[in-house]
């Protein structure tokens, strides 16, 4: 019997943002999301008081999975990032960082939110079209010709995750092999429409960094002891698959509804195992080398194969259905009656590997596009560092082949897009003003709130007490090491600049990031011997970058839209 | 335990719910967040959505959220504008109460205790409420309100056709009061196309309408994680699930819809299988398989390329099926099968019960069908070909939380439901009797109903009282516009003021001719209302009608004085009169025509204070004066909300003025809002919300249980037993 309860009344609050509470949680989430951004950003030890492991982190990902916000306010801000993050996996701390400077910047104006918003959304389109626009000078187009800028890419990504424990040579080691690993997944012969395959990530804790590597194929572990089933492999240039998705233990299937009267001395069991033995004698006559099951074979049908040559591997596990098809070239087989001959596939090779402590099974396609990624590392939370840093430069590989556009990194973009918008603003405010009826002064204070918002994220990425300097000319991110002697000329100081596109040979007029400055057009239409000096750059994907922009300025609005909270206490 | 219901307990109540409500109203309005117990969150300004998120225990207000809640239903909308309307009422109510308190008792109540005395006089005039709402209001409305009511349609031709501009303009106006301020703009949008993307033919969007009200569910994919302005409309239905099997195929596709598991069982539910042996059960599940073998072969045969099921299907099936190049959907939900089902018309197909005899008729053709991902997730996206005028579109909306993205679900699901009320034709019923004839005629109550020539006076303090109070509650005002009102509320409009208002409208003269045409246009439909008595001469009524308006210009030419309106009304009246001499009653049919609207921001509601107070001045029943003076001033609460951030010219006491010159001097109204609304759902909201208050004015008392809810048991059925 089901208990009736009264729902309690829920609370009801007015004005959310103003309260002293409010801003001490936004403060206190901004000042943890800023201490994790970037390369030399700080790590924080997630552990639970009760038990289980203890996981060290910089990941937006795995931070705001762990944390649990209490204020409503800050559940939609840490909901709309981890919904960014499950959706391009890269940019989660940009957005969130973001996101709580527009909150903050704008909520110390006590403006109005209609003019707010609609100033908002104007900038931020102001942005996007800027980024999408031809004459963008942060945007570089990727030349697939050679793996200069996906290398860079995929090693900003590695470097911006202190969290995985690399060094300088295995940052190397693992972004080829990010970059391999994606390469294999292109199909051969592209059509129209390209499908990509997958790459399979293996876990081999406790293993050098160095030892990862990249596979062709499918690595199916299996145990010593079933090794020691397994019969030695024969020489062969195609073997014939039988791959089972449905259990060959012998059960009984489903019998329906009704009620299934069984006579005395009848044995179903029997039964079902004379008909595996007529299933494993069909497999022996079309000569099939392999046999593939994702439940459990009975063991006798493993004895009949083993006595035939033929090899079984069962509990395979349904996340490997998927590449196994894709493998073999065929669909699973769903019947335990006659086969037909079309469902067998076919592998290239077959062999056993030993990495680590662990054996595999693996198989080789003949032109499939799936491939295993060994990854290794000292220990398990630096592995699941690693695994989720190699995921998301998967991810931005994927889609910077539907984009082929990289944004710089390193601050650069933050900045030169903050003085674009500057100069703009203040160079044409006619339009802005006709269209979105608001005054000179509430365009210049929004404006100075959006440009400082995305000023101190850049200037974020600077944890060691620097400071921060950006250029005249390019509108780039330069940072110089604190506690200079004052007698040193501390502008020729910077030797590049935050995305390494420049260097600091050229005569540029210096000032530091946050001061006043006069507005200037920073140089837009990138040169042609830029482009080919990207030698070590600094990128971001374009596409996880764009779209964290503007979900950050939508969320923040939302936020700033908020009028009252009714809080359900039941 | 029992509590005393009373207006001063729920005035209290509704006063905290406009508090909430009134900061989501309008295009100005915000977002309220809504955090549930399981940790979501979600972003809300409807009103509905909102009252129903606050868990409320007291009584009174319960009954206000059911009443909110049941009005809903019926017409998608105005659940903000009911709160801050009952509001208002009962705030009016009780202020005349305080003013009038013995007004209304009877020498044979005054034994019993205060309280009963109370519940008396509120049982009084929430009768007063029901005959306004039942009589009144449909007169006013069908005589004096549907001369400014504009159209919807293109044309006024026969053939309604939808106009693209003006629909737009009643979406905009309505997403503006339900989505937050950045997005409603792209939501309209999204809206209008769809709507006319669905509608194959032009003249059957009704039909269009209510499909997509049915399954809205259905036609929507929310998706997080991106940008709201990624969101789009597709071609074609999208089922979320995956393909258990996908075989890409072009051509001729057909699909074939099944209910049951295509393998056959080994028994059905209420019958037994006996196995006798081991070799019996061998044979039997070699039969099974050849069977579903062969069910597949024949669809297959069929060139079906595409089968929906609507169960699990065994391993076995999918298996035949993907060696014979059929996909395969599992798991449809009754709605979707239902309305795959009305967009084909497809039956679901039979299994056959001997294998070779049947004729397999139930299959069709589809466009195209294909995975479609999004964000990483995938679909199957078919092909429609439709049968019926509603062409299959998805809409994909997109948002950074899902919150936001069921608030847009929520909104587009309204707006739908709002539309197919734009779309009905609403009837109105009355009876025309004058107010003589009622106080001689009716069941007199107040035999010290007063004489004709009394009445000018009275009307007179009385329109000045309900002046003053506007002038009372603008407080914050400047001290201008004060003036300016008090000089109205002598009812000598100032010749120079006049002139400045005509200057200020000077550039809206094109959209004025508009409306005027428009407004002829619409001005023929009102005279469709038929007449039931044979015996009442239509032409006299309208020539009556006709007299109104000309005394009203007259009137208005004239620099209204008050005692020359009223003797100009007892003069109507006696009009009036003379044609109740022929019939004793006339029972009028008449309605607001299918998609009648008004421009936005309280304009209906300033139309019908105007005319309500008329009718009151005319009126002289004093119960009924009193509820059309309520009714018209508490009105009035919903503009001035709308129009508390507009300064200047643009202020609430302003655009009042305005209204009301324009109005006495029969010009039409001029209107300075983009957006359209729909008159029957403010009609209906009207009628609910004095439903309301009569519900909650004749409780007298409220008795609280202490016990669970127990089940409502049919007697009927316990009976038969």
């Amino acid at each position: 019997m089901s208990r009736l309860e009264a729902k309690k009344p829920s609370i009801c609050r007015r004005e959310p943002l103003t309260g002293e509470r409010a801003g001490a949680s936004l403060a206190a989430l901004r000042g943890l999301l800023t201490s994790c951004y970037g390369p030399a950003g700080r790590l924080k030890q997630l552990h639970n008081g009760r038990g289980g492991p203890v996981a060290t982190t910089s990941h937006s990902a795995a931070l705001l999975a762990g944390l649990s916000v209490s204020h409503p306010v800050l559940k939609v801000l840490t909901a709309a990032v981890r919904n960014h993050v499950a959706c391009f996996s890269d940019g989660g701390l940009f957005t969130a960082i973001l996101c709580c400077n527009l909150v903050e910047n704008v909520q110390r104006l006590g403006l109005t939110p209609t003019t707010v918003i609609r100033l908002n959304k104007h900038l931020l389109s102001l942005c996007t079209r800027y980024l999408k626009s031809e004459v963008c000078a942060c945007r570089i187009p990727v030349d697939f010709g050679s793996t200069q800028i996906l290398l860079s890419l995929v090693r900003s990504i590695l470097t911006s995750k202190p969290a995985c424990m690399l060094i300088a040579k295995e940052i190397d080691h693992i972004s080829t092999l990010i970059l391999k690993a994606f390469l294999l997944t292109i199909p051969e012969n592209a059509q129209e429409h390209i499908i990509l395959g997958k790459s399979i990530i293996v876990p081999l804790k406790g293993q050098r960094v160095i030892d990862s590597a990249v596979l062709p194929g499918i690595l199916i572990e299996v145990s010593e002891v079933q090794l020691m089933k397994i019969l030695p492999i024969k020489k062969s240039d195609s073997f014939k698959v039988a791959v089972f998705c449905v259990s060959l233990s012998g059960d009984l299937s489903d019998t329906g509804e009704g009620t299934l009267l069984v006579s005395y001395g009848v044995s179903l069991e029997n039964a079902a195992l004379d008909q595996l033995f007529n299933l494993g004698k069909q497999l022996v006559s079309d000569h099939v080398d392999l046999v593939l099951c994702q439940k459990v074979i009975h063991p006798s049908l493993k004895q009949f194969l083993r006595t035939h040559q033929i090899i079984a591997v069962d509990r395979i596990g349904v996340s490997l259905m998927e590449p196994l098809s894709k493998v073999t070239g065929t669909q699973p087989i769903g019947s335990l009656g006659s086969i037909s001959p079309s469902s067998y596939g076919t592998v290239k090779d077959l062999c056993i590997a030993k990495f680590g402590c662990k054996h595999f099974f693996h198989l080789i396609p003949n032109k499939a596009t799936v491939c295993s990624l060994l990854l290794c590392n000292r220990n398990d939370t630096a592995w699941d560092e690693l695994k989720l840093t190699c995921q998301t430069a998967l991810h931005a590989l994927q889609l910077t082949v539907k984009e082929p556009y990289v944004l710089l990194g390193g601050g650069c973009t933050e900045t030169h897009l903050v003085a674009y918008i500057r100069h703009k603003t203040r160079n044409e405010p006619e339009s802005v003003l006709r269209d979105e009826r608001c005054s000179q002064t509430e365009l210049q204070l929004i404006t100075e709130a959006f440009c400082s918002a995305l000023e101190s994220l850049a200037g974020s990425l600077e944890h060691d007490g620097g400071e921060v300097l950006t250029d005249g000319k390019y509108g780039h991110f330069w940072s110089v090491q604190a506690n200079l002697p004052s007698a040193v000329n501390w502008p020729d100081l910077p030797s590049r600049c935050g995305c390494g596109l420049y260097s600091s040979q050229e005569e540029l007029s210096w000032s530091f990031l946050r001061s006043a400055r006069h507005p200037f057009p920073p140089q837009t239409c990138l040169s042609h011997e830029a482009k080919g000096s990207a030698n070590t750059l600094t990128l971001d994907c374009f596409t996880a970058k764009l779209s964290g922009l503007q979900v950050a300025v939508e969320t923040a609005s939302l936020i700033l839209d908020l009028s009252c909270v009714i809080e359900d206490t039941n | 335990m029992a509590a005393a219901g009373s207006v001063t307990v729920a005035l209290h109540v509704a006063e905290v719910l406009e508090t909430i409500v009134s900061g989501c109203l309008g295009p100005e309005g915000r977002q309220v967040l809504c955090t549930k117990p399981t940790g979501e969150v979600l972003l809300s300004r409807d009103g509905g959505r909102l009252l129903k998120a606050l868990h409320l225990e007291h009584p009174v207000a319960r009954v206000m959220v059911a009443c909110v809640s049941s009005h809903l239903r019926k017409t998608g909308d105005g659940a903000k504008t009911f709160i801050i309307f009952l509001c208002h009422l009962l705030r009016g109510l009780r202020e005349i109460t305080d003013k009038e308190k013995d007004y209304f008792i009877f020498e044979n109540i005054q034994t019993c205790g205060r309280h009963w005395k109370n519940c008396c006089q509120w049982k009084f005039i929430s009768q007063a409420l029901l005959t306004f709402q039942t009589q009144i209001l449909d007169y006013i409305m069908d005589h004096y309100l549907s001369r400014h009511f504009l159209s919807i349609f293109s044309s006024c031709s026969k053939e309604r056709t939808l106009c693209r501009s003006s629909l737009e303009m009643l979406l905009g106006a309505y997403f503006c009061g339900r989505v937050g301020r950045n997005n409603h703009n792209l939501i309209s949008q999204l809206m209008c196309d769809y709507v006319f993307k669905c509608t194959a033919c032009e003249s059957r969007f009704e039909e269009v309408l209510e499909i997509v009200d049915d399954c809205f569910v259905e036609l929507k994919v929310g998706v997080t994680g991106l940008p709201v302005s990624d969101s789009r409309i597709i071609a074609g239905l999208v089922l979320q699930r995956d393909f258990s099997v996908y075989c890409p195929a072009d051509g001729d596709i057909r699909i074939a819809i099944v209910t049951e598991t295509i393998q056959p069982l080994f028994s059905v539910s209420g019958s037994e299988f006996i196995l006798n042996s081991e070799a019996q059960f061998q044979t039997s599940q070699l039969w099974i398989t050849e069977r579903t073998k062969a069910i597949v072969k024949h669809l297959q045969s069929q060139n079906v390329k595409l089968l929906l099921s609507t169960v699990k299907q065994p391993d076995l099936v999918i298996y035949c099926a993907g060696l014979n190049g059929i996909s395969v959907v599992e798991c449809l939900s009754s709605e979707e099968l239902s309305l795959i089902q009305r967009v084909i018309g497809l039956a679901p197909f039979t299994l056959p019960e001997a294998s070779s005899q049947y004729e397999l008729s139930h299959t069709a053709l589809v466009e195209f069908c294909k995975p479609l991902i999004l964000r990483s997730k995938r679909y199957v996206h078919l092909g429609l070909m439709s049968t019926c005028s509603f062409t299959p579109h998805c809409v994909v909306l997109c948002g950074p939380v899902q919150g936001l993205i069921e608030q847009h679900e929520d909104a587009l699901h309204g707006a739908f439901k709002m539309l197919r009320q734009v779309f009905k034709d609403l009837d109105l019923n009355y009876v025309t009797q004058t107010s003589d004839q009622n106080c001689t005629s009716g069941p007199c109550i107040y035999e010290n109903s007063r004489e004709n020539n009394e009445l000018p006076k009275i009307v007179n303090s009385s329109i000045q009282r309900s002046y003053q109070d506007t002038v009372v509650k603008s407080k914050g005002e400047l001290a201008k516009t004060q003036t300016n009102l008090k000089v109205c509320s002598n009812l000598i409009v100032p010749g120079v003021k006049l002139e400045k208002n005509v200057l200020c409208s000077g550039p809206k003269v094109a959209v004025t001719d508009s409306y005027q045409t428009e407004e002829t246009l619409r001005c023929s439909s009102p005279n469709k209302g038929t007449i039931m008595d044979d015996h009442e001469p239509y032409i006299e009524s309208n020539s009556a009608n006709s007299t109104t308006e000309n005394t009203r210009r007259e009137i208005s030419y004239g620099n209204l004085q008050v005692t020359k309106l009223a003797r100009k009304d007892s003069m109507l009246s006696l009009r009036y009169k003379s044609l109740e001499m022929h019939t004793s009653q006339s029972y009028y049919f008449s309605s607001i025509p299918a998609g009648c609207v008004l421009p936005v921001g309280g304009n209906f509601e300033i139309l019908l204070h105007y005319y309500l107070l008329n009718y009151a001045k005319k009126c002289q029943q004093s119960e009924q004066t009193m509820v059309s003076r309520i009714i018209a001033n508490a009105l009035l609460g919903v503009p001035r909300i709308l129009y508390k951030s507009k300064k200047g010219n643009y202020s609430f006491p302003q655009v009042y003025v305005r209204a009301l010159q324009t109005l006495q001097t029969n010009q039409p109204m001029i209107s300075n809002q983009t957006g359209l609304e729909s008159v029957a759902g403010k009609y209906q909201l009207l009628t609910s919300v004095l439903q309301c208050l009569t519900n909650i004015l004749t409780v007298d008392l409220v008795i609280s249980i202490e016990r669970q809810p127990q089940e409502i048991c049919d007697q009927d059925s316990e009976e038969e037993l």
